[in-house]
C-alpha cells in the first residue's frame, strides 16, 4: 500500500513538473558521435532563454527546456543547428521536463 | 623510451595548455578550437585550428616525420586551411569531404654518404579526406601531399573500426580502429596501428601499437 502511495505522489509530481515545462524537442540527423554533437549542447545552452539541454544520440534528439516564460523560433534553433553542422527535421513542442523526456527514453 | 613517452607527455600537455590541434575530425563547430596531437617514434605533429565558419578553419600545425634509418628528417612549421566541402547528415549515419591546405617553413637533413646536408625550404601540402561514420561503425580515407623543392611525399592513411557498443551522449564510447598508413620516399613500410579509441564529449584519444611494435597516441580537444 505504502509503495502504491509513493508510486501515485512520484506520478502526481512528475504531471505536476511537466505542467510547467516548456520544452523544444528537435528531431536532428547526422548526430552520430559525442565528439562532434558537442557543439550542439555548448550552442544551445549559451542561449539566455535556455535553461537545459539534453542530447540523445540514439534517438536523434536534441531536447531544449526553456526558462519560465522564454519563447525561441523554430528558425533560430534550425540555424544553430546547422551552424553546428547537423539538420533539423522535426520541432516539436512539449509540456514535459527534460527529466522525463530522459526517463521515457531509458525505459 | 622513456624519454619518448616523457615528451609525448610533454607534448600532450602542452597541446592541452594552448589550445594546439589534431587530426581525425578535423574542425569543430562555429567559433570553437581544435586541438590535435598525433605521436610516435617517426611522426610527431601537433596542430590546432580555429572554426571561423561551421566549414572553414584555419590553424598552425608543427610536423615532425623522419625514415625508419633516421638518414631523412623533416620539420615542417606550417599555416593551414580545413575546408568542409560536403557534409552528408542521416539519421543514422554522417559522411564528410574535407580538403586540406597548408604552407610554412620545412627544415630537415639529409644524409650524404658521410655527410649530413640540412636544407630550409617552403612546402605545400594540400590533401583531401572522405569519412564515414555510425554510432557503431566508422571508415575514413585521407591522402595528403607534402610538396617542396626535391621534396615529395605523398602520404595515405585508410582508417575502419567499431565501436563495441553504443553509450549515452555524457558516457565515454570505446572503439576499436585499425589504421594503415603510408609515406612515400620516407619509408619503404605500411604502418599498421590497431588503436583504442576512447571519446567521452571533447575528449578524443587513441593509443595503439603499430606492426614495428611501436606505440603510437593521438589526442584532440576542443575548446
Amino acid at each position: 500500500m505504502k509503495k502504491l502511495i509513493a508510486i501515485l505522489f512520484l506520478a502526481l509530481s512528475m504531471t505536476s513538473i511537466s505542467a510547467f515545462a516548456n520544452t523544444l524537442k528537435l528531431t536532428v540527423n547526422g548526430m552520430v558521435c559525442a565528439f562532434c554533437a558537442q557543439g550542439i549542447e555548448k550552442k544551445v545552452k549559451a542561449l539566455p532563454e535556455t535553461k537545459d539541454v539534453y542530447v540523445n544520440l540514439k534517438a536523434h534528439l536534441v531536447a531544449i527546456e526553456l526558462k519560465d516564460g522564454q519563447k525561441i523560433s523554430n528558425d533560430t534553433v534550425t540555424r544553430i543547428i546547422k551552424d553546428a553542422g547537423y539538420d533539423v527535421t522535426a520541432i516539436e513542442e512539449s509540456s514535459h521536463s527534460l527529466a522525463v523526456i530522459k526517463s521515457e527514453l531509458d525505459k | 623510451m622513456n624519454t619518448f613517452f616523457s615528451r609525448v607527455l610533454i607534448l600532450s600537455g602542452l597541446i592541452l595548455f594552448i589550445n594546439s590541434s589534431a587530426y581525425s575530425a578535423p574542425l569543430g563547430y562555429q567559433g570553437s578550437v581544435m586541438t590535435m596531437g598525433d605521436f610516435s617514434r617517426n611522426w610527431r605533429e601537433a596542430s590546432f585550428n580555429y572554426a571561423v565558419t561551421n566549414r572553414d578553419a584555419y590553424g598552425f600545425t608543427h610536423l615532425e616525420m623522419r625514415g625508419d634509418d633516421h638518414d631523412e628528417e623533416r620539420i615542417l612549421d606550417a599555416v593551414t586551411y580545413t575546408r568542409l566541402l560536403s557534409r552528408w547528415n542521416q539519421p543514422d549515419s554522417q559522411s564528410n569531404l574535407w580538403l586540406f591546405f597548408g604552407v610554412g617553413s620545412l627544415q630537415g637533413a639529409r644524409a650524404h654518404g658521410n655527410e649530413e646536408r640540412h636544407f630550409d625550404k617552403v612546402m605545400l601540402t594540400p590533401g583531401v579526406q572522405f569519412d564515414y561514420e555510425t554510432r557503431r561503425v566508422y571508415f575514413a580515407v585521407t591522402h595528403k601531399l607534402y610538396r617542396a623543392s626535391d621534396i615529395n611525399h605523398d602520404f595515405t592513411s585508410v582508417r575502419a573500426g567499431f565501436s563495441f557498443y553504443e553509450t549515452d551522449y555524457d558516457k565515454t564510447q570505446p572503439w576499436l580502429i585499425l589504421e594503415s598508413r603510408y609515406t612515400n620516399h620516407l619509408s619503404d613500410k605500411v604502418e599498421i596501428t590497431p588503436m583504442l579509441r576512447l571519446i567521452n564529449k571533447r575528449f578524443f584519444i587513441e593509443g595503439g601499437i603499430n606492426n614495428d611494435a611501436q606505440p603510437r597516441i593521438n589526442i584532440m580537444y576542443t575548446f
